[in-house]
C-alpha cells in the first residue's frame, strides 16, 4: 500500500473515499441534530470499510477483509444503531444546543484545521504520485476535526461522537497506509475502541439517569 | 523463559477470578493479595534473570523484557501488592457500612485484576501497537473503578477521565502509526517496524519528518495519560473520586506506565535527532506541570485533590529529569518514578483510612488525626513530608540527583526556578496536611477497622511503603543501582 500510485484505479477509489470521509466529518461538525450526527458517522464508517476493502483487494490480504467486515458491521451499523436506540431515542435528544459556537463558525474552524493539516504534513515533501500524499493530510484533518467537535460541544453524546470521528481518522490513515500493520494489533485496537464505546455508553446512561444536567459546562470544581 | 513475565502479568487476574466467585470483600481481597504477592515474586525473578543475562524475548518480540522494562515492572508490582492489601481493608469497611453493594465489590475486584494485568503487560512488550492496546485496556479498566462508590460526582469524573484520555490515547495511536510509517523501506518484517527494539537499532535511517510528527503525537498522547499539563484536566477529578486504593494504583502505577511509553519514544527519537530535541519538548511539559501543580496545591480543600495535583507535579519532575538528560538526569528521573509511586501509594492508602474515619475529604473538616488515630496520623504526616522531598526519604535523593543533572546540563536558571517551585509546593502542601493531622482530637472519630485482619492489611502496606522509601533515601541497593544504570543506557 505504501507504494500504491495515486493514478491507479485503487488509488483513485481511495482518494475519493478519503475526501468523502473528510466531508462527512465536516457535515457532522456543521449539524445540530443528534440523529444526523449518527447518520453521518454511520456513513463515514461504511466508507472506511470501503477503504479497508480496497486495501484488502490491493494487498490480497485476507485479514484485512476481516477488518473491513468488522468495520462495516460494528462501526457502520451496530455502534450508530446502539447509540440511536439507547441514547438519542431513550433520552429524547433532538437538538444539540450546548455548543460554544454556532454551526457556521464551527465549519469555518473545521475548514481552517483541514488547511492546517495540509500545512503541517506538507504533502509536497512526501513522495510524489503516491497515495500517501493524499491520504495522510486527509486523515490528520479528520482527527483534528473530531477533536474540535469534542472541544466545541459540551453534550456528552456529541463528545462521544467527536471521539468516534477522531478514531475513524486514525483508522483511515492506519488501514490505507500501513496495510502491512500486524493484524493482531489492528484487531486489538478495534476491540479497545468497541470496549471504550460501551463504557462511554454506560456512563452516559448512568449520568442521565442520575438526573444531572447533561452538560458539564455548569460544573464547578470542588476546591 | 517467557513464561515468567507472562505469569507475572497474569498473576493479578487471581483478583478477577475472586471477584467473579465471591462478593465478600475480605475473601476476594485475600485472593487479590495472593495475586499481588505472586506477581511481585515472578517480576523479581524476571528482573534477576534479565540482570544476569540478556533481555527475555519471544519470537516477534511480542513479549520482551529488558532492564528498563523490568525496572518499571518492579515498581508496578510493588504498587499492585500494596494497593491490593489496602483494597482488602478499605472494601471490607465500605461493604460493612453499606457504601458498596455486593455487586460493586465483585466489579471492583474483577476490574482491579484486569487493570493490574494491563499495566504489567504494557511494560513487558516491545511492540508499540501491543503497548498501545494494553495501556488502553488498563485505562478502560481503571475508568470503571472511578465511579464505583456511586456518587454523581464520581460518574462525572469518570466521564471526564474517559473522554480526555481516549482523546489523548487516540493521538498516541496516530503517533504510533507515524513512527511505523517512518520505518517504511527498512529491512525486516512489518512486525519489526512496530518493535521499538528494532526501531532504536535502525533509528538513524528512519524518515525524519514522520518520526518528528510521530514523536510529538506520542508525547502528547501518552502525556495525557501521565497528566502532563495542559493535558492533565482529568487527573484531579479521577484520582480524588476513585476509592483510595484505586487512587493509589492510578497515581502510583498507571502514571508511570504512561511515562514508560514516553521514554521508549524518547529512545527512538534520541537515536535519530540526538538528545537535544526530545529534551526541549520534555522540559517545556515538565516545567508547565510543576508550575500548575504548585499553583493548584495552594489552599486546596479536598486533600485527595491535593494529592492528585502533587502527582501532576511529580510527573513534571520526572519529565524535567528526562529533559536535563545525561546519566544523572535519566537516573534521577527513573529513581524518582520508583520513589514517587511508593510514596504516593502509601499516602493515598493512609488517606483512605482518614476518609473512612472522618467520612469526608475536606481538609477543613478534618483535624487532630494524630491524636484520634495515632498510627494513621503519624504515617500521614511522615508520608507527606516524604512526598515533599524532605530528607532522609528517597524522594529527596532523586530530586537532588535531578537538580545536579540540571547543573551538569548547564541550566542554572531553570534549576533556580525548579527549586523555587518546590518551596512553594512544600508550603502549600504541608500547610494542609499539617492542619489536618495536628490540633485537638475529634471525640467522635474512631478507627474504622474491625478485627485483626482489617487492621493489619490497612496499616501493613503503609508501613512497608514508608520503610521502603526511607531505605531508598539512605541507601540504593547494588542490584537496583545496576538495574537503573542498565535502564539509563537504553534511553541515552
Amino acid at each position: 500500500m505504501e507504494h500504491l500510485s495515486l493514478a491507479s484505479p485503487a488509488g483513485i477509489v481511495l482518494s475519493l473515499d478519503a475526501v468523502l470521509i473528510l466531508l462527512l466529518a465536516l457535515a457532522c461538525l456543521g449539524s445540530k441534530l443528534f440523529d444526523r450526527y449518527l447518520t453521518y458517522y454511520g456513513l463515514q464508517s461504511m466508507l472506511l470499510a470501503v477503504a479497508a476493502g480496497t486495501a484488502a483487494y490491493v494487498e490480497r490480504e485476507p485479514a484485512l477483509w476481516v477488518l473491513a467486515g468488522l468495520t462495516l458491521v460494528l462501526k457502520g451499523v451496530a455502534i450508530p444503531e446502539a447509540a440511536r436506540r439507547l441514547l438519542v431515542r431513550r433520552l429524547q435528544l433532538k437538538r444539540d444546543v450546548v455548543t460554544i459556537v454556532g454551526p457556521s463558525t464551527s465549519l469555518i474552524l473545521g475548514a481552517i484545521l483541514a488547511g492546517f493539516a495540509y500545512l503541517v504534513i506538507g504533502p509536497q515533501h512526501l513522495a510524489q504520485g503516491l497515495i500517501s500524499a493524499s491520504i495522510i493530510p486527509i486523515s490528520t484533518a479528520v482527527i483534528l476535526i473530531g477533536a474540535l467537535a469534542m472541544v466545541l460541544r459540551r453534550h456528552m453524546v456529541a463528545q462521544l461522537l467527536g471521539w468516534l470521528i477522531m478514531e475513524n481518522g486514525v483508522f483511515l490513515g492506519g488501514i490505507t497506509l500501513t496495510a502491512s500493520f500486524p493484524f493482531i494489533v489492528e484487531a486489538g485496537i478495534f476491540f479497545d475502541v468497541v470496549a471504550c464505546f460501551l463504557i462511554m455508553l454506560a456512563m452516559t446512561t448512568g449520568l442521565a439517569e442520575s438526573l444531572v444536567a447533561l452538560s458539564d459546562r455548569g460544573r464547578r470544581e470542588p476546591t | 523463559m517467557i513464561a515468567l513475565p507472562i505469569g507475572a502479568a497474569m498473576a493479578p487476574l487471581l483478583g478477577t477470578i475472586a471477584g467473579l466467585l465471591t462478593a465478600r470483600a475480605r475473601l476476594a481481597g485475600m485472593l487479590a493479595v495472593a495475586g499481588g504477592i505472586l506477581c511481585l515474586i515472578l517480576t523479581a525473578t524476571t528482573a534477576a534473570l534479565v540482570m544476569a543475562g540478556r533481555p527475555i524475548q519471544s519470537a516477534g518480540s511480542l513479549v520482551y523484557v529488558d532492564g528498563l522494562g523490568s525496572f518499571f515492572a518492579l515498581t508496578i508490582a510493588v504498587v499492585i501488592l500494596l494497593s491490593s492489601l489496602g483494597s482488602l481493608s478499605y472494601l471490607a469497611v465500605e461493604q460493612r457500612h453499606g457504601t458498596l453493594s455486593p455487586r460493586r465489590v465483585r466489579v471492583y475486584f474483577a476490574v482491579f485484576g484486569v487493570f493490574a494485568t494491563g499495566m504489567m503487560g504494557s511494560v513487558e512488550t516491545a511492540n508499540l501497537g501491543l503497548l498501545f492496546i494494553l495501556v488502553e485496556a488498563a485505562t478502560l479498566a481503571s475508568v470503571v473503578l472511578v465511579p464505583i462508590e456511586g456518587r454523581t460526582s464520581g460518574l462525572e469524573a469518570g466521564w471526564r477521565y474517559v473522554v480526555v484520555s481516549s482523546m489523548g490515547i487516540t493521538m498516541a495511536l496516530a503517533g504510533t502509526l507515524f513512527v511505523f510509517y517512518a520505518a517504511t523501506g527498512l529491512p525486516g518484517s512489518p512486525q519489526d517496524h512496530l518493535t521499538w527494539a528494532f526501531l532504536v537499532r535502525h533509528a538513524d535511517s528512519l524518515d525524519a519528518v514522520s518520526l518528528r510528527l510521530g514523536f510529538l503525537l506520542a508525547v502528547v498522547g501518552y502525556g495525557t495519560k501521565v497528566g502532563l499539563v495542559p493535558m492533565h484536566t482529568w487527573l484531579p477529578d479521577a484520582h480524588s473520586e476513585a476509592p483510595s486504593p484505586a487512587s493509589a494504583m492510578l497515581s502510583g502505577a498507571l502514571l508511570n506506565v504512561g511515562m514508560y511509553a514516553i521514554i521508549r519514544f524518547i529512545a527512538i527519537a534520541n537515536g535519530r535527532f540526538g538528545p537535544a530535541y526530545a529534551s526541549h519538548v520534555l522540559l517545556v511539559f515538565g516545567f508547565l506541570s510543576v508550575l500548575v501543580g504548585a499553583l493548584f496545591m495552594v489552599r486546596r480543600r479536598d486533600f485527595k485533590r491535593l494529592f492528585a495535583y502533587s502527582s501532576v507535579e511529580h510527573m513534571g519532575i520526572i519529565a524535567i529529569g528526562l529533559g536535563f538528560g545525561g546519566l544523572l538526569g535519566v537516573y534521577g528521573a527513573l529513581l524518582h518514578a520508583l520513589n514517587h509511586s511508593i510514596g504516593k501509594c502509601l499516602l493515598f492508602l493512609t488517606g483512605g483510612s482518614v476518609v473512612l474515619a472522618y467520612g469526608t475529604r475536606r481538609s477543613d473538616h478534618i483535624g487532630g488525626v494524630l491524636t484520634s488515630l495515632p498510627l494513621t496520623g503519624a504515617t500521614f504526616l511522615i508520608g507527606s513530608l516524604a512526598i515533599l522531598g524532605s530528607p532522609p526519604f528517597g524522594l529527596f535523593i532523586s530530586e537532588f540527583t535531578i537538580v545536579r543533572a540540571g547543573f551538569a546540563a548547564t541550566y542554572p536558571a531553570l534549576v533556580g526556578l525548579f527549586l523555587l517551585l518546590l518551596v512553594v509546593i512544600f508550603l502549600g502542601f504541608f500547610r494542609t496536611t499539617s492542619g489536618m493531622t495536628l490540633g485537638p482530637a475529634e471525640p467522635r472519630v474512631t478507627s474504622p477497622y474491625v478485627g485483626r485482619l482489617e487492621r493489619w492489611t490497612a496499616h501493613a502496606p503503609v508501613l512497608l511503603g514508608l520503610g521502603a522509601i526511607l531505605l531508598l533515601g539512605l541507601w540504593v541497593p547494588g542490584w537496583l543501582n545496576d538495574l537503573l544504570l542498565r535502564s539509563v543506557a537504553l534511553v541515552r
